[in-house]
């Protein structure tokens, strides 16, 4: 004979992070579980923490170039872009139109570069282990070409305040060319191995959903917004270099779920391959750097400057008193508001997806903490 | 053959001499022009109208105008901005604090998703008791911006339920973001 027995349960606060494989570097989140449902999330951030924004009042204009290197450290050339352009739009510099292509192209490539590695790694995180050894080949392929203009693999310090720090080697159009084939070639296999696949569906149809108006107010940007289907993208809506002189579309999701933030990042691709050669057919010789004093001194001023970064929409706001330093700098790190929206989307989730979710934001640690 | 200057004349016990005003070395500092652009133009126009007699100031650069509102305001104007069809400012976009050592400011972007518009406000604030509303109930991103720079600027903001710390550790002391802390007299821990 058995006897029902009224149980009370209490909830449970598992610890995950700051060391995990799936945060994708330094972070913790306490889940507050009831059984296999997630309650809660509460994400600790701040182990990275360098006070990037207080070490730029004490460097000088040029030297800022290479903090924001160092902060989203999967995408260095859109986040030098970032800075020069507010630097710039303050010393109301006109760039060269061929800098401007060559910017272009390189954080183009750096986008592409940073979505293969998304797609891998985001994989990995859902139990396939295959697609990360392709996600990072695509990247490696980018990397030795950045490594071939630039001189460096990650901290490039190649854009710099008025134009680019050198012009290309000669061979770089038909390099950049034949680049573009193998990294579609590698993309579109990627494409096939994952997003039709049951199981990938399985893991991402349906989780981790946020709507329009959540994600506005939360503050979500970039692919991740555009996975929700707010059809924003800085590019677009408020032009800067030559993006106005490019044909491409704008991807945008339906459902606001993991695979359609996942889909939206995996078109991205084959959107900035097009506009990259776009750009190779309407690039034309002349310098590459505008002539101004070597040490760059904007006049006295406030100037808020945004763009459109593989994880979102970076801002960097620029306070100058007239001297040869920033008087105050505030960055607008994407991954960290991107974070924000991290709660609504795992609330009512099972713990497996909290994974799943988090991956689907695509952060980055560096720029998280700054 | 060198001119030989004559020491000044001793002061004797004279009232000390005046502080030294901070030197500025340097080619003179020049002044951004602040000239809005037509996008801005319109922008501004809509901002006026719905912030109305709270502005204290207005200006604008570019395609993005600003408005200073006393702290007491604040929510009321950030409301109405998010609210006015006209505006649809729906995004807080950004939300820090930049200190001017007399006073800090706290600066807010807003950007509208629907409509091609964008707009600062600005709200001063004492230096000795930096306190001013909280716009989590507008935007649940200030969250995460309001505990920032409560942790750096140590801004009291009123109605935010939450302000522990988000990049310092607990038991932090001081606020780092400040012009009064020192930057090189680190430790190691």
């Amino acid at each position: 004979m058995t006897t029902e027995q009224q149980h009370d349960t209490i909830d449970m606060m598992l610890n995950m992070g700051p060391q995990h494989p799936a945060t994708h570097g330094v972070f913790r989140m306490v889940l507050t579980l009831d059984g296999e449902r997630v309650l809660d999330v509460t994400p600790h951030i701040g182990y990275l923490h360098r006070g990037s924004e207080k070490l730029c009042e004490s460097e000088s204009y040029g030297q800022v170039v290479t903090l924001f290197d160092r902060m989203d450290y999967i995408a260095n050339l859109n986040n030098e872009l970032a800075f020069c352009r507010a630097a710039e739009r303050l010393m109301s510099i006109e760039v060269p139109e061929r800098a401007m292509y060559i910017r272009v192209i390189l954080a183009e490539l750096n986008r592409v570069a940073s979505h293969a590695l998304f797609i891998g790694t985001y994989a990995i995180d859902l139990g396939a282990m295959t697609p990360v050894m392709y996600g990072f080949r695509e990247r490696e392929r980018i990397q030795n070409l950045f490594e071939a203009v630039t001189g460096a693999r990650m901290m490039h310090n190649f854009i710099r305040i008025g134009g680019v720090k050198e012009d290309v080697p000669d061979d770089f159009g038909p390099r950049v060319r034949q680049l573009i084939g193998q990294v579609r070639e590698g993309i579109e296999e990627m494409d096939r191995l994952l997003t039709f696949n049951e199981v990938y569906l399985a893991r991402t149809r349906g989780v981790g959903v946020i709507d329009a108006a959540t994600a506005i107010s939360v503050g979500l940007t970039g692919p991740s917004l555009r996975g929700s289907g707010v059809a924003y993208d800085v590019r677009k809506d408020d032009p800067y270099e030559i993006y106005p002189y490019l044909s491409y579309k704008v991807p945008i999701g339906e459902n606001g779920d993991c695979w359609d933030r996942y889909y939206v990042r995996l078109q991205e691709c084959y959107e900035s391959l097009s506009m990259i050669s776009q750009c190779l057919d309407q690039m034309e010789a002349g310098p590459t750097m505008v002539q101004m004093r070597r040490i760059a001194r904007p006049p006295k001023g406030e100037v808020y400057v945004h763009s459109e970064n593989p994880r979102g929409d970076i801002g960097v706001y620029l306070v100058s008193d007239g001297t040869d330093k920033p008087y105050r700098l505030k960055i607008r790190p994407p991954s960290f508001c991107n974070l924000v929206g991290l709660a609504p989307m795992t609330r009512g989730s099972y713990i497996a997806d909290a994974v799943a979710i988090l991956g689907s934001l695509d952060i980055v640690l560096g720029e998280v903490d700054r | 053959m060198t001119a030989q200057t004559p020491n000044p004349p001793s002061e004797g016990d004279g009232e000390p001499p005046p502080a030294a005003a901070p030197v500025h070395r340097g080619p003179p500092i020049a002044i951004a022009e602040e000239v809005l652009n037509e996008r801005g133009e319109r922008t501004a126009r809509l901002l006026a109208e719905v912030v109305g007699p709270h502005a204290q100031e207005s200006g604008g650069r570019d395609d993005l105008p600003w408005a200073v509102v006393a702290p007491e305001n604040l929510v009321e104007v950030a409301r109405k901005c998010r609210n006015s069809s006209e505006l649809a400012l729906d995004m807080l976009h950004l939300q820090f604090a930049v200190d001017y050592e007399d006073h800090i400011q706290m600066v807010y972007v807003l950007f509208s998703m629907s409509l091609d518009r964008k707009a600062i406000l600005r709200v001063n604030l004492p230096a000795e008791d930096p306190t001013v509303d909280s716009v989590v109930g507008l935007w649940e991103a200030a969250s995460w911006y309001e505990r920032e720079t409560h942790d750096l600027f140590g801004v009291e903001f009123a109605g935010n339920p939450d302000l522990s710390p988000l990049l310092l550790f607990d038991g932090f002391e001081g606020h780092p973001g400040l012009k009064s802390y020192p930057f090189n007299d680190y430790q190691e821990w």
